[in-house]
């Protein structure tokens, strides 16, 4: 009989509980009618998967909505699904619903067409077109807490604040572009600063552009056709580097760079140092080349796109005199066996770009081992009888360089095709591919070291390529003899049971006669 | 007739004989051929226990001394083995993550370095710099009370 | 008459099996770091080794071959007439046990092939009612396969199977050298007495020879296999577990039939989850199969009962158009995923058709046979879904529906006339 005040006890406490938990997930009348409201043919205006969403929020997030009704910033259910709409994870869901600008312009009552932040895919940021709010909340700035005000200025908590910072210049914002990098570099080139969000950010970007003949042509030629911050970056959804869809992620720094350098009209007037016209073909040049290749059709990360020669805010990759040298920063080996050539002087003295007047700059095309050749047409062969008067000790090197590696590429290829048969036919081919690595290791090596330009040089790596060669080809001939002897050996096993078989039939016979 | 008789048997006897004859040696050597793949095939190797873990050979160990690192197959993959400033033996496929060059090391910097792109490994097969997209894979390495060096896949 | 050397081709085979299982003993290293390591010392470095395991693989497809074919001259002869029927049951544990090397060994070099074929493998276990997760971890020692799962098909290959089998197989010949080998029913009198030595033996031997010289020529010539899919034993790279599974694992031949009659039950089925109904059939076909020298009445009565040789072939036809259908047979070119699998279902129940047809045709003319509603029914089903597109399933039920029909029908035609006959 003890048991029943217990049991209503327990009853009394669950009960208690329960409308706790509901009082704190509630939701406010206001809310709840604009959840449920319906248009005028009686369809639900918040969605099904909106209506998930707003279920799935923590009680936090769901107060907040609360208290944005309540305030009367948002008045409307279609407002509020367009909220709901964005599927924001909740601590950007946070900073929109405490961002009066965003909750403001979102209204399509209250702004007019042009001031209006939408869902729309359009993210081109000048109006008449709408700003886009799925761009804005995955902007890196808004996700560290910098928001509209943060630029524009104004109080983002008062229902209406356009007081503007001071740098943004009310007018004339268009036609001047050279504020903007003032503006950006506020923080940007504030060590103190940037260190609170980003201790490995450099800060030294507004410096190396002001060297940069973007920096140059904008800031002292006042030309305001030159690209500042925004051109490369963006405005509203500005994204790291390292984001696949940032414009300047590696594998869109070529078409975010070519928006301009590959137009003809914009680039018209453009001059190089030496006054000839700058060209518009780059793009189209990198794009077919091996780099090119590598970086958009590969995915290979590491190969270079237009900033790794050309610097990204500066004129130069650091620690590089100039762009053609800037190959140096992957191909160090060529480029220091280049450096200790006779070559180098030679170069120098026509002022010739080092590795770019053999290989070309942005349509650098696979390199290949008939360049190598002193026949006419091959590059060693016209290059040295136009300026090198058909040096007598010159042309039987290059030869050299060109057979030696041809034979080297030949036998890869060949004893790669060899292997692979004898794997087939069981064979064990592991020592065969073993040494076919090292020849494949030397051959790099020989291509690599025909940079020096020097027979002796050369051979320190071809020597050991030939070897490898001789290697390779002593051990396929043992694994072809295997295979005879294996097929000799199963020779004479099914003659001596053929044998067998005869002399037994013939007993067979004779017994059974 | 009986002389007839006589050589008649006489020949079938002889031909019983040769097929017998016959039949004996091609059973032997019909043996012989399924005997002398199996013994072959049983008598050890002489350097037996090449399963399993990679065994340094003298030469390869000698190398290792002297560049502080060598390039060895093991189980048809290559293999960089180092030594380290602190005498610490390392183990590392030798295959760059980029395009495939076979690594080096380079011990006055403490680095290994693929020499096709300058893409530099730290001694935890992490990239350093350069375009190697992935870590080398890193293999187990052990000295063995003898002094002898071996290797195996897997993390040490 | 030649039907009978098939036996005794599927000894040699197994004693091939023994000795060169024997001789790979002792290479052979089971263990994470070594039982992939020992195989690849073997083949590449062993004198011989490639020869002693390809051998032993070639020899192990080939024993199942002519095993199924034994089998089912066996079926077609109806050797499993009494007093034979014990002989049937041991020759089916046997054909059973086969099937358990088969799977067992094909772990044992710990490559990735087979580490995923068995992971698929051994899952189908799980579908055992009430004790499926019991079994499965027996039979994986533990939840996943591992090489503890190595350990256990060790033992169940080089232990307990060839206990068994030896035990199996000396009952079977026990019965045959007690019962002597069994006549055709049409064969009235016992043929002329041969001699078990030496006009048999030696015809076996010779025979045997004859497969010696096939089999060596096979593992030198083709040391992998012939290159099927389900019949290729190239090492390729050793088992991991994190390794991603890829797509298209199937298993040896023998079990392709069950893998794509598995794949044709949906995961729902009438409230019981599909593969435990796909399992329960398969076991109920499997459990008649061991049971028809009982059923077959008519042959009890050394009558001949073509019933049951239309059942065997009912059976063959099935058992070729899931295996067809498995091999992704004509599943080539361009089209979705949907579009392929039908073109395969159609070019596979093409050749099945034309195969029956011919098979129908021989047994009406040459062994003037008129029974063929099993084979009737087994070949309206690859109709109905190779060329309507009806699903596996339903034209499966309909062609047993139709069939059932027709057997009532025929049986009340018969003991109709039977009674208007008067006898």
């Amino acid at each position: 009989m003890r048991t029943i005040p217990i049991i209503v006890g327990i009853l009394l406490i669950l009960a208690a509980t329960f409308a706790a938990e509901q009082s704190s997930a509630g939701t406010s009348p206001e809310l709840a009618a604009m959840l449920d409201a319906k248009d005028k043919d009686g369809k639900p205006i918040i969605t099904q998967e909106q209506r998930t969403y707003f279920n799935g929020l923590n009680d936090n997030l769901k107060e907040l909505l609360n208290q944005v009704v309540q305030k009367k910033v948002v008045t409307r259910p279609e407002h509020l699904g367009l909220l709901l709409a964005l599927q924001l994870r909740p601590q950007k869901m946070e900073l929109v619903l405490q961002n009066n600008c965003i909750l403001c312009h979102s209204d399509s009552e209250t702004q007019s067409s042009e001031d209006l932040f939408t869902l729309g895919s359009d993210s081109h940021h000048s109006p008449p077109s709408h700003m886009n709010l799925k761009e804005i909340v995955e902007d890196t700035h808004f996700r560290r807490g910098l928001s509209c005000a943060g630029c524009h200025g104004g109080d983002p908590t008062a229902a209406f604040g356009h007081a503007f910072v001071k740098e943004w210049p009310e007018s004339g914002r268009q036609a001047n572009r050279e504020w903007i990098v003032q503006f950006c570099a506020r923080c940007h080139s504030d060590p103190t600063f940037m260190h609170q969000f980003n201790p490995a950010l450099p800060t030294d970007q507004l410096a190396k552009f002001k060297s940069s003949p973007h920096g140059l042509t904008l800031l002292e030629k006042h030309d305001s056709r030159a690209p500042q911050c925004i051109s490369c970056h963006g405005v509203h959804g500005i994204r790291p580097a390292k984001d696949p869809q940032s414009k300047v992620y590696a594998q869109r720094v070529p078409e975010t760079c070519g928006a301009c350098h590959a137009n003809a009209t914009t680039m018209a007037g453009f001059t190089r140092a030496d006054g000839s016209p700058l060209p518009t073909t780059q793009l189209a040049e990198y794009r077919t080349s091996v780099h090119g290749r590598a970086l958009l059709e590969r995915g290979d990360l590491g190969a270079p796109a237009c900033n790794t020669c050309h610097g990204n805010h500066a004129a130069s990759p650091p620690g590089v005199a100039g762009v053609s040298r800037s190959c140096s920063l992957c191909h160090s080996a060529n480029a220091s066996l280049f450096d200790g050539s006779k070559h180098k002087q030679a170069f120098d003295s026509h002022n010739w770009p080092e590795c770019g007047k053999c290989h070309g700059d942005h349509a650098i095309a696979k390199t290949h081992d008939s360049m190598l050749s002193s026949a006419p047409g091959a590059l060693c062969g016209d290059c040295h009888r136009q300026y090198a008067k058909d040096d007598p000790k010159c042309i039987p090197t290059a030869d050299y360089f060109h057979q030696t590696i041809t034979r080297m590429d030949e036998a890869q290829t060949r004893f790669g095709a060899i292997s692979e048969k004898l794997a087939a036919k069981g064979l064990d081919v592991e020592p065969i591919n073993n040494q076919l690595t090292d020849l494949t290791d030397n051959l790099k090596k020989s291509r690599t070291y025909v940079h020096s330009f020097s027979r002796d040089t050369f051979q320190q790596v071809a020597l050991p390529g030939e070897e490898a060669i001789q290697r390779t080809d002593t051990l396929v001939d043992k694994a072809h003899e295997e295979y005879k002897y294996r097929q000799v050996g199963l020779a004479a096993s099914i003659a001596l049971i053929g044998f067998l078989i005869l002399a037994i039939y013939l007993k067979l016979r004779q017994l059974e006669k | 007739m009986e002389e007839q008789t006589r050589i008649a048997s006489d020949s079938k006897t002889s031909r019983r004989d040769f097929l017998d004859l016959l039949l004996g040696a091609t059973i032997l050597g019909w043996l012989a051929s399924i005997a002398y793949p199996v013994i072959r095939y049983l008598k050890p190797l002489p350097q037996s226990g090449t399963t399993g873990p990679t065994r340094l050979t003298r030469e390869e160990t000698a190398k290792l001394e002297q560049n502080k690192f060598v390039i060895v197959p093991v189980s048809g993959q290559r293999v960089i083995v180092l030594q380290s400033q602190d005498q610490k033996l390392l183990a590392f496929s030798a295959k760059c993550t980029h395009e495939g060059c076979t690594v080096s090391y380079l011990p006055g910097q403490s680095i290994i370095w693929c020499p096709c792109h300058d893409g530099r490994y730290d001694l935890n097969g992490r990239v350093l710099s350069g375009p190697p997209p992935q870590p080398l894979p890193e293999y187990a390495v052990q000295r063995q009370p003898d002094g002898g060096i071996v290797i195996s896949e897997g993390r040490a | 008459m030649g039907w009978y050397y098939l036996g005794g081709i599927t000894m040699f085979f197994f004693i091939v099996q023994v000795v060169t299982g024997v001789l790979l003993l002792m290479y052979f290293q089971p263990g994470e770091a070594t039982a992939y390591e020992s195989i690849r010392f073997l083949t590449t470095k062993v004198p011989f080794g490639w020869l002693i395991r390809s051998v032993h693989s070639w020899s192990a497809h080939l024993m199942i071959i002519s095993l199924v074919l034994h089998m089912f001259s066996t079926m077609m002869l109806k050797a499993y007439r009494p007093p034979r029927e014990l002989t049937w049951v041991s020759g089916y544990i046997l054909f059973l046990l086969t099937l358990g090397f088969g799977f067992s060994g094909y772990l044992l070099p710990w490559n990735k092939l087979a580490f995923f074929a068995t992971t698929v493998g051994t899952n189908i276990v799980r579908s055992v009612p009430l004790i499926g997760d019991w079994l499965l971890q027996v039979l994986r020692g533990g939840q996943d396969v591992t090489i503890n799962t190595l350990y256990r098909f060790f033992a169940a290959h080089v232990v307990i199977l060839p206990l068994a089998f030896v035990g199996v197989i000396s009952l079977h010949l026990l019965f045959i050298q007690r019962q002597g080998m069994a006549l055709p029913i049409s064969a009235k009198v016992a043929p002329r007495g041969m001699k078990f030595f030496p006009s048999f033996a030696l015809r076996d031997v010779l025979l045997w020879l004859a497969c010696l010289m096939l089999l060596v020529t096979l593992a030198v010539f083709l040391p992998y296999g012939p290159g099927i899919p389900g019949m290729d034993w190239e090492l390729g790279s050793k088992a991991d577990a994190m390794a991603p599974a890829y797509a298209g694992i199937k298993p040896e031949w023998y079990f392709l039939w069950e893998y794509q009659l598995l794949k044709e039950f949906p995961p729902h089925f009438f409230g019981l989850e599909g593969p435990q109904v796909c399992l329960l059939l398969i076991t109920v076909l499997l459990a008649i199969w061991a049971i028809i020298p009982w059923l077959d009445q008519r042959a009890r009565r050394d009558k001949p009962s073509p019933a049951f040789s239309d059942f065997g072939w009912a059976a063959i036809l099935f058992l070729t158009y899931l295996t067809l259908m498995g091999w992704d047979i004509g599943a080539s070119g361009p089209g979705n995923d949907l579009a392929l699998v039908h073109r395969s279902a159609r070019v596979c129940a093409s050749w099945t058709l034309v195969a029956g047809a011919v098979v129908i045709a021989i047994r009406y003319w040459r062994f003037e046979h008129r029974w063929f509603v099993l084979t009737g029914a087994a070949l309206l089903q690859m109709a109905l879904h190779g060329f309507v597109g009806v699903s596996y399933l339903l034209a499966g039920v309909i062609s047993v529906v139709i069939a059932a029909i027709a057997i009532t029908a025929s049986y009340f035609m018969r003991s109709r006339a039977d009674e208007k006959g008067g006898i």
